[in-house]
């Protein structure tokens, strides 16, 4: 004889209170958009390798020359003559944005889901991410 | 640089490895790179850092997008850490005018450390708790029962559902701003402290961990990632061939990490903090002291 431990339904714990707390719809938004920006900007990655490789060219490696072709013409341009690095360059501001549009997606679903609490502490953490953004641009100016 | 089809391959393949390693500990897994970037190609270190930092996101895209299909992350517990964790980075680049950055260094040395010898201490303690059902015993802070951070994943290997309730979220949260303010200021040691703080002080099973950490450490990325594209240091043609290695190394590592015991995942993050707080320990004694201890890697 001796003490025997509770048995725990799966899903809510020793008191029989639920456990798992999210929405399935917030599991699903979110995967759609990680897949979606996984999915373009690996698509695009690979179109720029591909290209780079059967045209070989010297590639500077300077900053200036990186942000030469961030001018608006420059990619457009790019873009329409199968140039590799506006391809890469779009493929990679794509992946960037893509942990950012899971945060503005959250924000969002979580606002559908009346969940006012995590609407405030995804809120919080994009506008951190912005704050961080312009005060190190500031600073670098 | 000429683009060949051997560089291509190089970068794709060790970028491939640091995902699928990265997947299975939720880690970025720029310490397997940059090395390669810098050794192997003569990449100039902050191109290869910036190429390393915007691979971290490709990781926590496909890694966590997988992690988030199969019910392993923990939306909540990230959303919250992650508050902590983008502060942290925001305030390390304040930190970064006041601290040497050899004594932060020492610092994380010292976290890393303990935290490995923790995670290496308690390697089997994972498997043991899961199968008595021990992680959903526990009783929540007050801040995890505001918040609702319990979750639950179903665990292949242990071929159950694992319930679990967080507890510690304050410390949880005090040591992911640590975290935050690693990856701002030295730019390694993100994932595997949020990792190791949700596992070792908030009652999160090593896989929730991980889970939740790949999704986690999209994030503070995509910030450092933002000023180093406005700077002209994100050199794409470097970052395709990684981007896309990370992505087919991480999805491939999410499909295994679940079939994996937690045992063996304690293991391998004990190995990585070790090994990772040896060469912060080697820059900080270099710095400081002119001392130069071999290198690893």
């Amino acid at each position: 004889m001796g003490t025997e431990k509770p048995v725990v339904q799966a899903g809510t714990n020793s008191n029989s209170e639920p456990i798992g707390n999210v929405a399935d719809n917030v599991y699903a938004d979110v995967y759609k958009v990680l897949l979606v920006g996984m999915v373009i900007s690996t698509a695009l990655f690979a179109i720029g390798v591909i290209l780079a490789l059967l045209h070989p060219e010297y590639v500077p490696l300077s900053a200036a020359w990186v942000r030469q072709q961030y001018h608006w013409h420059t990619f457009i341009h790019g873009l329409a003559t199968a140039n590799p690095g506006s391809f890469m360059l779009l493929a990679t501001i794509l992946l960037i944005l893509t942990p950012v549009s899971r945060v503005v997606v959250s924000i969002y679903v979580f606002y559908v889901d009346h969940d006012r609490k995590y609407v405030v502490v995804t809120s919080i953490v994009f506008l951190v991410m912005v704050l961080t953004v312009i005060l190190s641009r500031l600073g670098l100016k | 640089m000429t683009y060949s089809v051997s560089f291509v391959l190089w970068l794709l393949g060790s970028a491939c490895l640091a995902g699928f390693f990265g997947a299975l500990l939720g880690v970025g897994g720029g310490i397997f790179i940059v090395p390669v970037m810098v050794l192997m190609f003569h990449l100039p270190i902050k191109i290869a850092v910036a190429a390393s930092i915007v691979s971290v996101i490709a990781t926590s895209n496909a890694g966590g997008s997988s992690y988030v299909d199969q019910r392993i992350t923990n939306l909540k517990l990230g959303m919250f850490l992650e508050v902590s964790t983008t502060i942290g980075a925001l305030s390390g680049s304040v930190l970064a005018l006041y601290l040497k950055e050899w004594a932060i260094m020492l610092l994380f040395t010292a976290l890393l450390l303990y935290m490995g010898s923790t995670a290496f201490l308690q390697r089997k303690l994972d498997d043991k708790r899961i199968a008595a059902g021990d992680y959903s015993n526990a009783k929540p802070d007050r801040l995890s029962a505001f918040l609702g951070l319990n979750g639950n994943y179903h665990d292949q290997a242990a071929q159950r559902t694992v319930d679990y309730v967080v507890t510690g979220a304050p410390v949880g949260s005090g040591i992911c701003y640590l975290a935050g303010v690693a990856s701002g200021l030295l730019g390694v040691g993100g994932g595997v402290v949020k990792v190791s703080a949700m596992n070792a002080h908030m009652n999160v099973p090593m896989k929730a961990a991980v889970g939740t950490s790949k999704l986690m450490i999209g994030v503070t990325a995509a910030v450092s990632s933002i000023l180093f594209f406005l700077a002209g240091l994100i050199h794409f043609y470097v970052v395709a061939p990684v981007a896309m290695g990370t992505t087919i190394g991480a999805t491939i590592g999410t499909m295994i990490m679940n079939r994996l015991h937690s045992v063996w995942l304690k293991w391998l993050l004990a190995l990585l903090m070790f090994y990772l707080s040896y060469g912060m320990f080697a820059r900080a004694l270099g710095m400081r002291f002119h001392i130069h201890l071999p290198n690893l890697g």
